[in-house]
């Protein structure tokens, strides 16, 4: 369900990034990239108020025609991006908010590996797998 | 009507006017349902209530632009659509006609107007009846537009996307290509207005795509590439390759390498070659690890290609719009590691003079060691490094180098940049396989003035781009500091030798390196002349010059000079101007011991005649004995090939100190060595030595066993005696007579030295002496006639304590006379039967302590030439007086004598016999100093 999946480090450069149809990967890149700017304004928007206890799930970031882009962001800044078909209406907030959760964790486990350097691309073999559950889920 | 009036109203600058107005036709019109007219007399109520509250804009010209931006398509919106597209094609060609703002904020408050939540909700909603109708697209578009720019003053930028998103999908149709480009470059515009970067590049990238979009007839390449450019921040590139240096890349790559793949295309076709190449460069620098290797091959060959018509260089290249980009150096390709500044090889590394020791610590600090001072060494010479380089001469920079290209990697032209001295940098070419390991290059230059060079940088020129890399600015480079000491120039020496070369290095531990070795084979004792050629190949003259040598520490006890040169005659030819050629002789003369192994002496010494020397009876046994048995052969030939065909190696080093041009005066000078490796093969041994005592006292015969462990018939000769041929392995036996040597008379010369030489040395040195005394007495030679080789033999090694003792001259020295005459030898004294015979016996005292008395006791016999000894002569000798001497204490170098006399009574030959009566005074007096001579008496008949 999930089209793109791509992990932002705090700097907005890009950690981890999947999408499904490979052939077409530079319009993924160029869709989450200007996302990151919605992003960057809800972050601003939101930071002055409460920096502990705001939602970490910032809803739907822009729908295109054939996508719908979500954004997460932590508490240490990485951004989150899931690009979701728009057709697939049966999807509910709720849903991609778990899936977020799901991600975050996987990334917490990935950020736990004493060999993995912060900043690095992610090749994590369990968070790729983990992102591939995520894309084939439902379909 | 109320709408039209408003419009009115509002352009004439009666604010309050128009938003009475706008109200009312809001109200009648919505009753109307007239859904047009309606959104256009919303938006005319929201343009007036934005003039109101924001009555100087955000700034004069986009306030003004706003301002007339709401009160045209207001009015467009009556009379459609043309005047509406006008707007859009050239919004900036009308504000020249607007209204001053200024003049609407002197208007009060009004109860009209709306709030600024409330101007949003009715733009929203003016929008929404706008997009029922289809034509009325760019309305809606226009109606959005405005929204936005209100939302952004409002810093609403969330809402302001929402509505450029809703803006996006607005279907105009029929628009032109200008119109779209014009379309895609506002919303950038706004995008960038509300803070979306990221978007605005996007939709500025897209419309540079429109700029050049197929269906055009004619490509706007330079808008397309002008707008490209501006996108360039969006997504955070600059083209600036100094901002890549650090660490690893961290950015969109795939996305940045699309833009530059577009922005190489678009200047390309733009004309412009050097751009697209300096672009191109830039993307293969910095994108180098998201390359795949297809992209890898396809951008450099795309690259070679764009280079074949305009070189790469290193000046930045400005832009039109003021833009510069800077040079794009191939840091990468190859990828350095790490760089090394060679020293000169050992031969040409300049050594300073040793000026006073200590002078230099001393200026610095009155202490002897202080840990400040050594700290702040370190750190400088972290940078330099402490060997020097000398002008003129060819020096190299070593740099590991990798190709992380999946293809060979042809690097042009490399060379060294280097500042504060003028350096000469001969650039090499190299190809590096594909994805090699650390390959290592070296970079060579001459440096052409004095002074202290640092080594910024290195320059290539890969795919037909110049780079100039600076070491700092490498990421990941490993130097050993790059800043060196240039001394003047000096000459430069070649020694080329008569022998060859040699493939043997001698041993590290000989601490200096050795340039050039030469080898040569000789015999036991042979000598052989070096040649050595001095060339001069450098551009100074040469202008002095010192030899050394040291003889590498050998298990081998080595005899006379190994080495002897005579220095003056090369010197004579100094100064040696450049290409020219002085000669340099050396005599190399190999002179080991000639001693053989203990197991070959215990093998022969089969022969009984003992080495120790009392004198035996006869003295007729001085004949050359051949001793050709088998013994010496029979030991199996394994072992005796291990004692005998041992080659014993001898090394040495020549040392050439010279110096000479500007350096010299520098105090400058430069160290060649040549290593000598000599292969000692063995010629003859001495298996043996022992001494015979002659018939005279003054003489004695020494007896040596010579073997000859060649493969080849080898003769010995000696200087008094014949010449004894000496087959393969065969071992004989030669006599030499020799007079004994008088020792006492040289060996004081060191005693100078005995001060503070301890007495083993001293005596070691006296034994060399003796030995040298009686090599050059007896003079022995060998030949080896089918090799047409010869060389000496020499007894030094060999001759133990006991032989030495009877070599030598007693200190006391007999003498007797018969008749007044000496008697010696074989001499036969005659004397007349019936006269008494006078015999003296006289005493010379060269001992350095006094001796005596002595009794000496004269024993007169006959020799039956049988072996038997007839003592009992009574009857036929008689003496005179007593047959007893009494000799008295004799002081050093004094002189005593006693007489006596005999009378012989028949004719006869007789022989006496002096003998000495030991005493107990003089115990401690080798015997060997009391052998007095025989004496031989013939006694005749009386002639009548």
């Amino acid at each position: 369900m999930a089209v793109c999946v791509a992990v932002i480090a705090k700097e907005n450069y890009p950690l981890y990034i999947r999408s499904t149809p490979t052939e077409n990967e530079l319009k993924f890149h160029y869709m989450v990239h200007t996302s990151l700017d919605v992003v960057d304004e809800k972050i601003s928007a939101m930071g002055k108020a409460l920096v502990d206890q705001r939602e970490l799930y910032l809803g739907l970031l822009y729908p295109t025609e054939d996508y719908k882009v979500y954004g997460y962001v932590t508490n240490s800044k990485v951004k989150f991006v899931m690009v979701v078909d728009s057709s697939n209406t049966a999807l509910r907030d709720n849903e991609i908010r778990s899936m977020f959760r799901k991600l975050h964790n996987s990334y917490t486990d990935v950020m736990c590996n004493p060999f993995y350097n912060p900043g690095d691309r992610i090749q994590s073999r369990a968070f790729d797998n983990m992102v591939t559950s995520m894309m084939i889920q439902v379909c | 009507m109320r709408k039209h009036v408003g419009d009115l109203c509002l352009q004439a600058g009666m604010l309050q006017d128009s938003l009475v107005h706008y109200h009312m036709s809001v109200e009648l019109l919505r009753s109307v349902n007239d859904f047009l007219w309606l959104g256009a007399a919303l938006e005319g109520l929201c343009s007036a209530s934005v003039i109101y509250h924001y009555p100087g804009g955000t700034g004069g010209k986009s306030g003004a632009r706003r301002f007339q931006g709401s009160t045209l398509p207001a009015e467009a919106a009556n009379r459609h659509r043309p005047g509406a597209q006008e707007v859009l094609i050239d919004p900036g060609a009308l504000t020249t006609n607007g209204i001053n703002p200024d003049t609407s904020t002197e208007i009060g408050r009004a109860k009209n107007c709306l709030s600024p939540e409330d101007i949003i909700d009715k733009y929203k909603e003016a929008i929404s009846y706008y997009s029922k109708y289809k034509n009325a697209g760019v309305i809606e578009l226009e109606a959005c537009i405005k929204a936005v720019r209100v939302l952004a003053i409002q810093k609403r930028s969330m809402e302001a996307s929402e509505f450029l998103q809703n803006a996006v999908y607005i279907n105009l149709r029929q628009l032109s290509e200008e119109e779209k480009i014009q379309r895609y470059s506002i919303l950038s515009e706004l995008y960038e207005l509300i803070g979306f970067h990221r978007k605005s590049a996007f939709f500025k990238r897209v419309a540079a795509m429109q700029c050049v979009a197929p269906s055009i007839a004619e490509p706007g390449w330079r808008a397309c590439y002008k707008l490209l450019l501006e996108t360039l921040p969006g997504y955070s590139l600059s083209l600036d390759p100094k901002d890549f240096s650090r660490g690893t890349h961290r950015g969109w790559a795939a996305v940045q390498m699309r833009l530059l793949h577009e922005l190489v295309y678009a200047s390309r076709r733009m004309g412009n070659p050097a751009l697209s190449v300096r672009h191109l460069s830039f993307l293969l620098q910095t994108m180098l690890d998201f390359l795949s290797d297809q992209e890898k091959k396809d951008v450099t060959q795309s690259l070679e290609n764009y280079t074949s018509k305009c070189p790469g260089t290193m000046e930045p290249i400005a832009l039109p719009g003021g833009l510069t980009l800077p040079p794009v150096p191939f840091t990468k390709l190859p990828i350095v590691r790490h760089v090394k500044l060679l020293n000169l090889p050992a031969s040409l590394r300049p050594h300073k003079v040793k000026s006073l020791l200590g002078q230099n610590m001393s200026t610095k600090s009155p202490f002897i060691y202080s840990p400040i001072i050594a700290h702040n060494r370190g750190e400088e010479r972290s940078k330099k490094i402490d060997f020097q380089w000398v002008q003129g001469d060819v020096c190299e920079v070593q740099l590991m180098v990798y190709n992380p290209m999946p293809f060979e990697l042809r690097v042009e032209n490399m060379g060294l940049l280097t500042s504060g001295v003028e350096f000469e940098s001969l650039p090499a070419a190299l190809s590096l396989p594909a994805e090699s390991g650390l390959y290592p290059v070296t970079l060579v230059g001459v440096p052409q003035t004095t002074g202290t060079i640092t080594v910024n940088g290195y320059h290539t020129t890969v795919f037909g781009v110049f780079s100039d890399c600076l070491l700092d600015n490498l990421p990941g480079i490993k130097t050993s500091g790059s800043t060196v000491e240039v001394i003047p120039a000096l000459p430069r020496l070649q020694i080329s030798t008569s022998l060859p070369r040699s493939a043997h290095s001698l041993q590290p531990s000989s601490g200096d390196e050795v340039s050039t070795n030469v080898s040569v084979q000789l015999y036991n004792g042979e000598s052989q002349q070096l040649i050595i050629k001095l060339e001069n190949i450098g551009m100074e003259p040469l202008e002095k010059l010192e030899v050394t040598s040291k003889v590498l520490t050998t298990k081998e006890k080595l005899y006379g000079d190994f080495l002897s040169w005579k220095l003056e005659e090369t010197l004579a030819q100094f100064p040696l101007l450049p290409g020219k050629v002085a000669t340099f002789t050396i005599n190399i003369k190999v002179k080991l011991d000639f001693s053989c192994q203990e197991n070959l002496l215990q093998d022969l010494s089969d022969d009984g005649i003992s080495v120790s020397g009392f004198p035996l009876s006869s003295p007729f046994r001085q004949v050359v004995r051949p001793r050709v048995e088998g013994k010496p052969v029979n030991p199996p030939e394994s072992s005796k090939a291990g004692d005998y065909s041992h080659v014993k190696t001898l090394e040495a080093v020549l040392n050439f100190k010279y110096s000479g041009g500007p350096g010299h005066t520098e105090g400058y000078y430069r160290n060649l060595s040549l290593g000598l490796h000599v292969e000692v093969e063995p010629s003859v041994f001495f298996t043996r030595v022992s001494t015979l005592p002659a018939s005279s006292t003054r003489q004695c015969h020494l007896l040596l066993d010579v073997f000859n462990s060649t493969e080849h018939e080898l003769t010995v000769s000696t200087r008094s005696s014949e010449v004894l041929i000496l087959h393969a392995g065969e071992c004989q036996r030669m006599a030499i007579q020799v007079d004994k040597f008088n020792f006492e008379s040289f060996p004081e010369s060191p005693g100078e030295k005995g001060q503070f030489a301890n007495p083993k040395q001293l005596e070691e040195e006296r034994r060399e002496a003796r030995g040298l005394e009686i090599h050059s007495k007896l003079g022995i030679h060998w030949r080896i006639p089918s090799l047409k080789r010869s060389g000496e033999a020499s007894v030094e090694g060999l001759l133990n304590q006991l032989v030495l003792e009877h070599l030598q001259l007693a200190p006391l020295q007999w003498d007797v006379l018969v008749d007044g005459q000496l008697c010696d030898r074989e001499a036969v004294a005659a004397c007349q039967v019936g006269d008494p015979v006078r015999l003296e016996v006289r005493l010379t005292n060269q001992s350095p302590r006094s001796v005596g008395p002595f009794a000496l006791t004269v024993v007169p016999f006959q020799d039956h030439q049988n072996g038997v000894h007839n003592y009992d002569l009574r009857d036929t000798v008689s003496f005179v007086g007593s047959s007893t001497f009494y000799l008295d204490a004799v002081q050093p170098s004094g002189q005593s004598a006693c007489l006596g006399a005999l009378l012989f009574l028949y004719t006869g030959d007789f022989f006496l016999h002096i003998r000495f009566h030991e005493d107990s005074t003089s115990k401690e007096l080798p015997p060997s100093w009391f052998c007095l001579p025989s004496v031989h008496v013939r006694a005749l008949e009386v002639q009548a």
